[in-house]
């Protein structure tokens, strides 16, 4: 049995991915933090793709509580691994750089940047043993252009588009590929907030994008064919920035 | 396990997973050199040493070792820790 972990995976993009995985015969392993009845939501959804999954609570910025989680679930699954990961959780904590308290400059990137390692870290000796891993990070437009009133969020993505070059560099003979995805605008609770019809203007698609659009990307990325594309960032917003 | 036979097994799993000649593992060779590793190999040492000899080994133990006696005494002391 081949297992993908999903951070973050409980709704959004993290949902659609965990989905889409299942579609690809992953036994799903999906991570959240406090909303399990959102993450039991997504288990049935796996469930009904054809395969199996589990919920692992965890908060990923926290390094001591991933790591016991993780090698918890290995101590449980003694000779298998797992060979997939997606670094999806993310928070925003929009504000002007002048106006925004130090507690949300940390937490976004504890969030982002903290949990990449923090759950990645724990996975890398059994991909390398093993010879096969993917490693797919969510970043976001935002890391790649900078955006005004998220220099918190940009530097997070930012910070995690580098390592995910670094990395890949680190492990690609070890047929473990490292990529990011920066999405653009997606249908998510993440943007709901935010002024749609203004932001389609700007967008050449003249459309957010929808959230299995991005996971089809990422489980080509976690499949086979996709064993040679290592330490890209590839964009998927619909022209708005390339 | 003695500290012996830690050295004869460690000599012989590094021998044939990184091929090379059994005899060119002596106590004082460095290791990386003689195994023809850069540092982003060194983590399949670490895999390999953890899977024969079932401990756990981390970065700072590295710290200051370099020779093939180095890493036998690293491996005979941890086996002795988790008894």
């Amino acid at each position: 049995m081949q297992y993908a972990l999903v951070t973050g995976g409980s709704r959004g993009i993290g949902r659609a991915v965990s989905v889409a995985l299942a579609k690809q015969g992953y036994n799903i392993i999906i991570n959240y933090r406090s909303n399990k009845a959102e993450a039991d939501h997504t288990l049935e959804l796996v469930r009904q793709a054809g395969t199996d999954g589990e919920l692992l609570p965890f908060d990923v910025a926290d390094a001591q509580q991933a790591t016991a989680a993780i090698e918890q679930w290995q101590d449980a699954h003694k000779g298998e691994y797992i060979s997939v990961v997606v670094n999806n959780a993310g928070i925003r904590k929009d504000n002007i750089m002048a106006l925004m308290p130090p507690e949300d400059w940390s937490s976004v990137i504890s969030i982002t940047l903290n949990g990449f390692f923090n759950v990645t870290q724990p996975l890398l000796k059994d991909m390398t043993r093993k010879k096969f891993g993917r490693i797919i990070n969510m970043v976001s437009l935002s890391g790649l252009k900078g955006l005004p009133g998220q220099t918190n969020y940009s530097a997070s993505k930012g910070g995690l588009i580098a390592a995910t070059k670094a990395l890949a560099q680190e492990v690609a003979r070890k047929n473990i590929t490292v990529n990011a995805v920066a999405p653009g605008f997606i249908r998510t609770d993440m943007t709901e907030d935010l002024d749609e019809e203004a932001i389609k203007a700007t967008i050449p698609a003249r459309r957010y994008g929808e959230p299995e659009e991005v996971a089809e990307l990422i489980a080509f990325l976690a499949s086979d064919k996709a064993g040679y594309i290592t330490g890209e960032v590839i964009n998927i917003n619909g022209g708005l920035y390339s | 396990m003695t500290h012996t036979e830690v050295t004869e097994k460690l000599s012989d799993v590094l021998a044939t997973e990184f091929e090379v000649d059994r005899s060119a593992i002596t106590p004082d060779a460095p290791l990386m050199q003689t195994l023809d590793l850069d540092s982003l190999d060194l983590v399949d040492v670490v895999v390999i040493v953890e899977q024969n000899f079932g401990i756990t080994i981390r970065q700072e133990d590295f710290v200051g070792r370099n020779t093939f006696a180095d890493f036998s005494d690293l491996i005979y002391s941890k086996i002795n820790e988790s008894k």
